[in-house]
């Protein structure tokens, strides 16, 4: 084996090593930038900032007709629609959802883990719950389905229409009815109400605000679950099964 | 008589393998552990944590899970040295070597069945991509390549060792 062989291998592969280590997205970079993150050109966005006094978006049934959108801040996420979170705003743990409607782990996400963090954690104040919409392109009808969910929640009727998004998906994947999906879990009253809101298109900005959101937390793939507790960031991207994810919180409760 | 060390490729490849895969080692261990964070969080947290990544490759069951992660880490920082240190070489090596095959078996098995999870190779959110299959393989070629060579060259006598000896041992 000559020398130069012998440097030349070592070069090639010292170099193939970097290209390798730093050719990885810049996830550190972007951790320790966390929200302070410069935001791809967000699109400005008009928007009410009163605060309100509800607690939950959940638990009330609120008055019928389409409001202002609303966004406020709750601990270090700012830009939270009341409509669209859960539980107290004073609950020690924040979990922030960056949701695809068309996307099969968000599903799973939803129906397996976070119904079940609703119940113990969220409605217990131990835990608030914001879901972002955060559609991804590659899914033709899932911007349709986050205006139908949005317009929805704005009436007060969110968790019956994300939970038959949820539950229906390969349906209206395959045939692109939304409308009929969420139809069949509202009131002709109600439905009149949602469509008029996903028509005028008043609550799109806040879907676009959620985007810009998630790509400021350099969200790249759904759902991405971004926790706050303590002062921490603690942003995981993919499925989480219930039990570790109890766990996970016990232990961020447990912190003193 | 002492002579310095000839540097034949295979002994080129040890040490870069060594350099290379105890820094990321130690570094994947120690990432794992603070989740790059200052002040870093309780180490009961960062665990239960990465209990979320561990978990999500869907391979594993419960007491595995809690298992791998708890220890993970630790083991990733304690080979990570000892790889650097160098005694018992093909011991650590081997070890290493099989750990980071395990990585690229479960990294690729994740590729390939499109499961939308999250790498946890650093503690971090990293979807599993075809780079990333690529940089697991890479590394796990890099390991292979090192504990062979190691096994070689250990055959051979030293070459610090003195001329008897190395007779002797060649003998």
């Amino acid at each position: 084996m000559n020398r130069r062989a012998i440097v030349c291998g070592s070069v090639a592969v010292v170099v193939g090593m970097a290209l390798i280590w730093f050719g990885t997205p810049q996830i550190l970079a972007a951790q320790s930038a966390g929200a302070a993150t410069p935001a791809p050109a967000p699109a400005k966005v008009t928007i009410g900032a009163k605060p309100v006094k509800s607690s939950t978006a959940a638990s009330s049934n609120r008055a019928a007709a389409p409001s202002a959108p609303q966004l406020i801040s709750v601990g270090p996420v700012t830009d939270v629609d009341v409509h669209k979170a859960f539980g107290s705003k004073t609950a020690p743990v924040i979990m922030e959802v960056f949701s695809d409607f068309q996307c099969p782990a968000c599903k799973t996400l939803y129906l397996a883990t976070n119904r079940q963090t609703m119940d113990n954690y969220v409605s217990t104040g131990k835990v608030y719950l914001i879901h972002r919409d955060f559609p991804l392109p590659m899914h033709a009808h899932s911007k349709v389905a986050a205006s139908y969910a949005r317009a929805a929640a704005h009436i007060g009727k969110v968790e019956p229409v994300e939970q038959a998004l949820f539950e229906n998906q390969e349906k209206w994947e395959a045939t692109g009815d939304v409308d009929g999906t969420v139809a069949a879990v509202l009131s002709a009253a109600e439905m009149k109400k949602v469509r008029d809101l996903v028509k005028a298109g008043t609550l799109e900005p806040l879907i676009e605000k959620d985007v810009v959101l998630g790509k400021i937390h350099n969200v790249n793939q759904t759902p991405t679950t971004v926790f706050y507790a303590k002062g921490q960031t603690y942003p995981y991207a993919g499925q989480i099964s219930y039990e570790f994810l109890k766990q996970f919180l016990d232990q961020l409760l447990a912190q003193k | 008589m002492m002579q310095s060390s000839p540097m034949n490729f295979r002994r080129v490849v040890i040490w870069i393998g060594r350099l290379v895969l105890a820094g990321i080692f130690i570094y994947a261990g120690y990432a794992k552990l603070t989740m790059g964070m200052h002040p870093r969080p309780p180490i009961g947290v960062a665990l239960t944590f990465f209990q979320l990544s561990v978990d999500s490759y869907q391979i594993l069951p419960p007491w595995g899970v809690q298992f791998v992660a708890k220890t993970l880490p630790f083991a990733e920082i304690a080979l990570g040295v000892l790889l650097l240190i160098g005694f018992g070489l093909r011991i650590w090596a081997t070890l290493i070597t099989l750990l980071i095959v395990g990585f690229f078996a479960a990294v690729l098995r994740a590729y390939l069945l499109h499961m939308q999870i999250n790498c946890g190779c650093f503690a971090t959110p990293e979807p599993v991509t075809l780079q990333k299959v690529f940089e697991d393989g890479a590394l796990a070629a890099l390991a292979i390549l090192m504990t062979v060579f190691a096994f070689i060259e250990a055959r051979k006598p030293h070459p610090w060792s003195s001329e008897s000896g190395a007779e002797k041992a060649s003998a």
